[in-house]
């Protein structure tokens, strides 16, 4: 997988600076003379930071309550009509229906990093996929290539009051201006935050992102995929999992528990 | 004198430039509703942000390929016959693309941001590659377009000095040519691409459809080029025709619409068997389903084989009419096309429960708004090319208005024109 995509990366950067040259006659000696340890290269190898975040949902306890869309809302400032994660309604287990909450998938191989014209979506060493939103210029071209419609746009300004403050939390993060893309983002301002104040996300409550929090039937767990002992790594080592559309080959970081009927709690 | 005064208002020019300037106006209050409210106003939706001012934007680019193409003839391929439909496709060309930039304004979500693309480079995103050819094309088409003004009769007797050095840029044509073709098969494929790398929406992803974006625009191109001077001879005296020039370029149309056909069929069929899932629901959709109109009467029928008829066929090709038909519909068609292709991606939800073969649809269908600012930037091209035509004589075949003009001299009895 890495392999080719360095083929393909570095045949794109070859063919583009050798057409540069041709086309405008600038020095393109940036681009050609990119080195493996370079910024770029760096932020598309998440392996490189010692944390890898993860969030696992888990289908059996989920009871599609929606209160983990409530807290998000209220944590990123989120217009009611814009929920940075959804619930679907996944078929029945027994006699009882089985949920399935999506949000930003945070691929490690993101369509939308790679088509975004003006290189508004970022990976971090750590795995999660972010919007600059001061530079996104509301091309949409990001939500034609997700696979997952996990993104919105602001196709109006929000000026509102918002229904989920404060019952549901105070907002993290400004809202965002009319006419940008907008994405759950593993609520990373949570993570940081947490980790300077020496706290371990996934474990901490303040460290980790808002649903995880809310979630009153701990259907949704979170944490660092590099530590064996955290709450992500335990629960996929003792469950069989699936991620979303993974033949796509989007190496996502949300991982679902299917439902079984023996673990489905009773009514 | 009262009569005299108000001569020009039985001169057609002056009430087809009203009703354009009346659409423009009307497209400008559109313009005015997206800028204060947002693309609230559009019917577009997270589900399909894409809509008409995508499908205009593409079809904008694609019919303005007539500028590279016979550039490319012209001063590479060395066929000088084509010089003055070349001078009216270059100006044709720079219209297209500068009614792309108006409705991409609109449609982006911060039109302030524009400037990004050119700096903040993602060279992996097929969009950011088109963004800087257009932006380039777009330089080099003005530069292309300054001699074709610089020709004016008015300006070469007011003002020769300026008239001149316009004239001077033309020394460039060669190396522009050379450019320009670069720059234009570069982004004229890759809109294709941008659809067709994604392999998130099954019946996009395929490397066809760049080299059937391509295709369809140099037919399209050439289409629109061709019609837009056979339509300016019929309405003005001040455009002159060789119609024996227009007419190899339509019969070359008429070939290459046989190319873009057997492509187009195999394209269509190496995606129609086996089932895959939102791939063939795809397929239904443009084969059977609600874009199957357009499909099978706007690109295949209208679009190609009744111009390939009418084109390539001895009994038809020797009407005139039919001739201006067929280059009518191939433009409908590449519209068609455009429309088509942006759409059936985005209808098809993928499911994303593993093994859930069902997907779910989306509907779009534009809103006032969209039509009114639409029709606004379309009237502008309009407008643009009408201007053109009358003022700087775009579309003048060299070696027709030379004849003309001595037969005129030599012969009190009206000039034929070939």
């Amino acid at each position: 997988m890495n392999t080719t995509k360095m083929d393909r990366r570095s045949f794109l950067k070859w063919g583009s600076a050798t057409l540069a040259v041709a086309a405008v006659g600038v020095g393109v000696k940036g681009y050609s003379a990119e080195k493996p340890n370079s910024a770029e290269t760096k932020s598309h190898s998440p392996e490189q930071s010692n944390h890898r975040w993860a969030m696992v949902i888990d289908q059996s306890k989920c009871t599609g309550c929606d209160r983990c869309v409530m807290a998000c809302s209220a944590h990123n400032d989120v217009a009611p009509d814009m929920a940075w994660t959804r619930i679907e309604e996944a078929g029945t287990v027994g006699d009882r229906p089985v949920f399935m909450p999506i949000p930003c998938q945070q691929c490690q191989n993101a369509p939308c990093v790679d088509v975004c014209p003006v290189k508004a979506n970022h990976i971090r060493p750590d795995g999660i996929v972010t919007i600059d939103y001061d530079r996104c210029i509301g091309c949409r071209y990001c939500q034609i290539a997700c696979p997952y419609d996990a993104r919105k746009f602001n196709w109006e300004v929000y000026t509102d009051d918002n229904p989920a403050v404060p019952e549901w939390g105070q907002p993290d993060i400004p809202r965002r201006p009319r006419g940008v893309v907008e994405k759950c983002s593993f609520c990373y301002e949570r993570i940081d935050r947490g980790l300077a104040f020496g706290l371990t996300p996934g474990v901490d409550q303040m460290a980790t992102p808002a649903c995880v929090v809310a979630c009153p039937t701990k259907a949704r767990i979170f944490g660092d995929l590099n530590d064996p002992e955290s709450p992500v790594s335990k629960a996929l080592a003792t469950h069989s999992s699936y991620r979303l559309r993974e033949e796509l080959g989007t190496e996502t970081r949300v991982y679902y528990l299917p439902a079984d009927e023996a673990a489905v709690p009773e009514a | 004198m009262q009569h005299r005064r108000l001569s020009f208002l039985r001169q057609p020019f002056f009430w087809w430039t009203l009703f354009l300037l009346t659409v423009i106006v009307i497209g400008l209050v559109a313009a005015f509703f997206v800028f204060t409210r947002g693309l609230v106003v559009t019917n577009l939706t997270d589900l399909v942000p894409w809509g008409l001012w995508i499908t205009i934007d593409l079809s904008a680019v694609a019919l303005s390929a007539g500028a590279f193409t016979l550039s490319a003839a012209v001063y590479l391929l060395g066929s000088k016959q084509y010089k003055g439909v070349a001078r009216t496709a270059v100006y044709v060309g720079l219209i297209g693309y500068s009614m792309a930039c108006m409705m991409l304004l609109l449609d982006i979500g911060r039109p302030d941001r524009f400037w990004h693309g050119f700096a903040y480079w993602n060279i992996h995103s097929p969009l950011w590659e088109v963004t800087m050819c257009v932006g380039l094309y777009f330089m080099v088409l003005s530069l292309e377009v300054i001699p074709v003004v610089g020709r004016a009769d008015w300006l070469q007797s007011r003002w020769p000095r300026v008239s001149g050095s316009m004239l001077q840029v033309h020394k460039l044509a060669p190396v522009l040519a050379v450019i320009g073709l670069g720059l234009s098969m570069l982004h004229q494929s890759s809109l294709g691409a941008t659809y067709g790398i994604l392999k998130a929406r099954p019946v996009w992803y395929q490397p066809g459809l760049a080299v059937l974006f391509m295709i369809s625009a140099i037919v399209g191109g050439l289409a629109l080029t061709t019609f837009l001077s056979i339509a300016a001879a019929r309405f003005s005296s001040r455009a002159i025709v060789d119609r024996t020039v227009l007419d190899k370029v339509a019969r070359f149309i008429g070939w290459a619409l046989v190319v873009y056909l057997y492509m187009r069929f195999w394209d269509m069929l190496s995606v129609s068997y086996t089932y895959a899932p939102a791939r063939s629901e795809a397929m239904q959709m443009l084969t059977g389903g609600p874009l199957a109109f357009n499909f099978w009467i706007g690109e295949i029928v209208l679009g190609i084989v009744v111009p390939i008829v009418l084109l390539l066929l001895p009994p038809f090709r020797s009407r005139r009419a039919f001739q201006t038909l067929a280059l009518l519909l191939i433009i409908g068609g590449v519209v068609a096309y455009r429309w088509d292709t942006n759409l059936v991606g985005q209808l098809v939800v993928v499911s994303h429960l593993p093994h859930v073969l069902e997907p779910l649809y989306t509907h779009y269908f534009p809103s006032l708004i969209e039509f009114a600012a639409g029709a606004g930037v379309i009237a502008y091209g309009l407008l643009a090319f009408s201007i053109g035509v009358r003022y700087f004589r775009v579309v003048e075949h060299e070696s027709v208005a030379e004849t003309s003009k001595a037969e005129a001299q030599s012969v009190p009895t009206t000039p034929k024109i070939a």
